[in-house]
């Protein structure tokens, strides 16, 4: 941050919402009450797969309190949903669900009543007839010829396959000197955001629904209730002002907003539906299980020359955004390394289980667990040092992955050289301790259009009020991870004025323009260069008055060859800066020459020509030392530093929160949060049994902030805190490795596979040693 | 030498990208709809356990296995 040519970008800046956050006013879905508002619960089916026969709520109307209930059959068009909308096989979800349930916790009616307990109390009282139907739990097991069909005409239940492919492989790994290959089991994990799936609905007699939602992209939200409600985007109003956390699980379509706004239109009252921790965790969605082959050709002196990698996903009932998470792990498999011959074959399976979807990493985490892992072992297999071997097998500014993507800014060279210094500074560590290294890239953002929004990917409109305060409007959303608050230095930092002067708008269909919203970490490049946009243009009206009253500006006039700028509210000539006016007098000077009008800027983004994934990419390196106990097999972090390029910072505070938020959960995917299922049912759906990271758990997560500079994204930024998810379970294993020469190829890295791996190599040393 | 004229997917005329038969089968594997599932069925093979071949064995067999099919459909043309 020191020389720092910015005003307001790369400062520290507070978050704009944390007043409201801090003193408990901001207004989450669940602090919403509407006037004569009723309560809604869901029916969940008790079956992994079954069909419906009969639904009898009767008992459960006469229920004293209870308003209404409905079913799927009897109160829903049966629109078959998904957010792959340009591809209709892919939209496969009822939501409430008409004939058939597919996994544990799928709703099956809901109930609207005058309280939360009496809704609750009359879900007993509905009777429902299933014929259960033979299920399958496991990808491996579901593509079998024999097990039982899911989704009619999806064979062998294989609901979707992406197919990379780059350079001549086969010949690749003919001229390779060593060839590696391994199977790895990569666990799911559940978002468990802070706020659970929540919604209240409020349709009203003129046929208008407005919707407060906690979800990371209003825009997607009301343009699916339109389609399964038939009824037009612009008569629905979805808000989400304040939302507890989502991190890729909320923007489908969930039973709160779906049985909330179906109840409301039957009803005609506002109803609101929050989840249970059990619920959230039951019915929503997770992260996507993985089964990993993955073979790897080398030359002796570690050169990469090629890779093959087969996958499975456990893609659970439904499509949801695990066909994008099956199409990203493919992809980032190959990260951050150049391959002479690259091949992927991915396969979602359909299952009875709890549908996987996006989360934060979008398929990397899981393809980093398997890939940092085996470039560890390889690298110890041929006696090589494994940053060395990384270094040179690296991508570079201008590199280009094969008809996928242009690299821009690239700083993994630097990430190298500070995990190296780190390492050499720690010197001998203790016995019981080890360090474990992995690199990776990510997203900034995605280029792929299978939602079919006819609207710009982002966009952005700027104001300026009679005493210069700006609003700036935009359709992004913050989930708690500070876009509002980057968005606004943005404007700030452009427009030449302080950030108090910026109000944003965000999160209101009806106010703010369309935006994707908030997932691959696209909203500081994308909706940053749609306000980046929308500042300029206003900046640039403001000028054009201040150009035609240079003798006030400049008090002398203006050469001609003379530049005028605002910065800090000051307008002024640049060559002169200390000739100027202040910037309200000259928003004055151009609102009277607008004859009253204000100054509009309009701003938007669209990637266009950036390869197939996204425009930007950001890179780091992560080193983790961890302590194992022998004895117990016990993990406990010690301390860690990532060297993360993610380009220009715009929101420091906010960046190195993402960047520890980020190492938590990926820490919790390396060796906590396990989700075990028994015939389809989760089994420790609660936060004692689920084991998330706590706060005497986590270790020091220094960064070490790799500046570079991306020509797509505003003033060089790029992507930051949800690429940090993906490099830290392979960094655990990787240590474990070191620690003891044991190879873990499941994850999380539970203690009793710590110990099993232990006893295997005794088992092994001591068969050896008999030889 | 003749140049070898660039295959077209005998399904839908699409243009496979490099011109050869293995891009070609990529594409048929790739959209994977209706009519493309058929028209290798129709072939003697079946679609889905080429695709399950290609999913539990190192290699490619299932691409090339296709791409010769389509280049002899290519040839009766």
């Amino acid at each position: 941050m020191d020389n720092n040519k910015y005003s307001v970008i790369n400062t520290h800046v507070h978050n704009i919402d944390g007043f409201a956050k801090v003193t408990g006013r901001a207004t989450y879905t669940f602090d919403v009450t509407l006037p004569n508002m009723l309560y809604g619960k869901i029916l969940r089916s008790p079956h992994p797969h079954a069909k419906i026969l009969k639904i009898d709520y009767s008992k459960a109307l006469e229920f004293p309190g209870v308003v209404g209930v409905v079913t799927g059959k009897e109160d829903t068009l049966g629109v078959k949903q998904g957010i792959w909308r340009r591809y209709q096989d892919l939209c496969d979800e009822q939501v409430l669900t008409v004939d058939k349930v597919r996994y544990i916790g799928e709703p099956v009616a809901a109930v609207a009543a005058l309280t939360e307990d009496i809704a609750e109390q009359a879900l007993d009282l509905i009777e429902v007839d299933y014929e259960v139907l033979p299920a399958v739990y496991e990808p491996m097991e579901g593509i079998k010829k024999e097990a039982p069909e899911i989704h009619e005409g999806f064979e062998r239940n294989i609901n979707v396959t992406r197919h990379i492919e780059w350079g001549d492989t086969d010949a690749a790994f003919e001229e390779a000197e060593y060839v590696r290959e391994d199977w790895f089991k990569v666990g799911g994990q559940h978002h468990v955001s802070m706020e659970t799936r929540a919604a209240v609905s409020d349709y009203t007699p003129d046929g208008k629904l407005t919707i407060y939602h906690s979800n990371q992209s209003p825009y997607y939200l009301q343009a699916l209730m339109a389609g399964v409600l038939g009824m037009r985007e612009g008569d629905i109003r979805v808000i989400s002002r304040y939302v507890g956390g989502a991190f890729g699980g909320k923007f489908e379509l969930d039973g709160a907003i779906f049985c909330s706004a179906v109840l409301s239109k039957k009803l005609n009252r506002p109803v609101k539906i929050i989840y249970t921790r059990e619920e959230d965790f039951i019915a929503s969605k997770r992260r996507t299980p993985m089964f990993y082959y993955v073979r790897t050709g080398v030359k002796k002196d570690g050169t990469f020359l090629a890779r093959e990698a087969k996958v499975f996903t456990n893609g659970g009932a439904y499509t949801g955004m695990g066909a994008t998470a099956l199409y990203l792990t493919g992809f980032f498999h190959s990260f951050p390394y150049r391959w002479r011959g690259y091949r992927f074959d991915g396969y979602r399976v359909y299952t009875n289980t709890l549908p996987s979807t996006s989360m934060r990493g979008f398929g990397a985490p899981q393809a980093m667990f398997t890939s940092e892992q085996q470039i560890e072992w390889i690298a110890a297999d041929l006696g090589l040092d494994p940053i060395e071997m990384r270094r040179k097998n690296s991508h570079y500014p201008g590199y280009e992955v094969p008809g996928q993507a242009t690299i821009g800014s690239c700083g993994i060279d630097q990430c190298y050289d500070e995990i190296q210094k780190w390492i050499k500074d720690k010197g001998t560590l203790p016995d019981n301790r080890a360090i474990g290294i992995s690199a990776c890239g990510f997203m900034t953002g995605g280029i792929f259009n299978w939602f079919d929004t006819p609207y710009a990917f982002s966009a952005a409109m700027v104001t300026i009020n009679q005493d210069g305060t700006v609003e700036l409007h935009v359709g992004a959303q913050d989930m708690g991870q500070g876009s509002n608050t980057t968005l606004a230095i943005i404007c700030a930092e452009t427009l030449g004025v302080k950030m108090e002067d910026i109000k944003l708008h965000a999160s209101d269909t009806d106010h703010c323009p369309p935006d994707l919203g908030a997932w691959g970490s696209r909203q500081t490049l994308m909706t940053g260069n749609a306000v980046k946009m929308a500042a300029e243009d206003a900046k640039k009206q403001l000028l054009e008055f201040a150009y035609a009253h240079a003798h006030i500006v400049s008090k002398t006039g203006l050469n001609i060859v003379y530049d005028l700028d605002i910065k800090d509210r000051w307008v002024h000539n640049v060559a002169r800066p200390e000739r100027g006016v202040d910037y309200s007098e000259l928003v004055r000077i151009a609102l009277r020459g607008k004859e009253g009008q204000k100054i509009v800027g309009r701003g938007f983004y669209t990637p266009h020509r950036k390869g197939m994934i996204s425009p930007a990419y950001s890179y780091m390196l992560q080193g983790v030392e961890v302590e194992i106990d022998e004895e117990t097999g016990k993990i406990r972090l010690i301390d860690s530093l990532t060297a993360h390029d993610c380009g220009q910072p715009i929101n420091h505070l906010g960046l190195i929160g993402q960047l520890e938020g980020a190492f938590s959960m990926a820490a919790g995917y390396g060796y906590l949060e396990y989700m075990p299922f028994e015939d389809g049912m989760l089994m420790n759906p609660n936060l004692v049994d689920y084991h998330m990271i706590r706060a005497t758990e986590m270790p020091p997560t220094a960064v070490a902030e790799i500046d570079t500079y991306e020509p797509e994204g505003p003033y060089g930024a790029k992507e930051a805190g949800e690429g940090l998810t993906n490099p830290t379970a392979a960094a655990i294993g990787n240590a474990i490795f070191h620690r003891f020469g044991v190879q873990m190829k499941e994850n999380p890295i539970r203690p009793e596979m710590i110990l099993n791996a232990l006893k295997e190599k005794k088992e092994q040393e001591k068969a050896g040693k008999k030889k | 030498m003749s140049e070898k004229a660039p295959v077209i997917c005998p399904v839908c005329g699409k243009h496979a990208k490099t011109g050869s038969a293995i891009d070609c089968a990529r594409h048929m594997f790739g959209t994977g709809d209706k009519a493309h599932k058929e028209w290798v069925d129709a072939q003697g093979l079946s679609f889905i356990d080429l695709l399950i071949e290609q999913a539990t064995t190192p290699g490619n067999k299932s691409y090339e296995l296709l791409a010769e099919y389509i280049e002899k459909a290519q040839g009766k043309k």
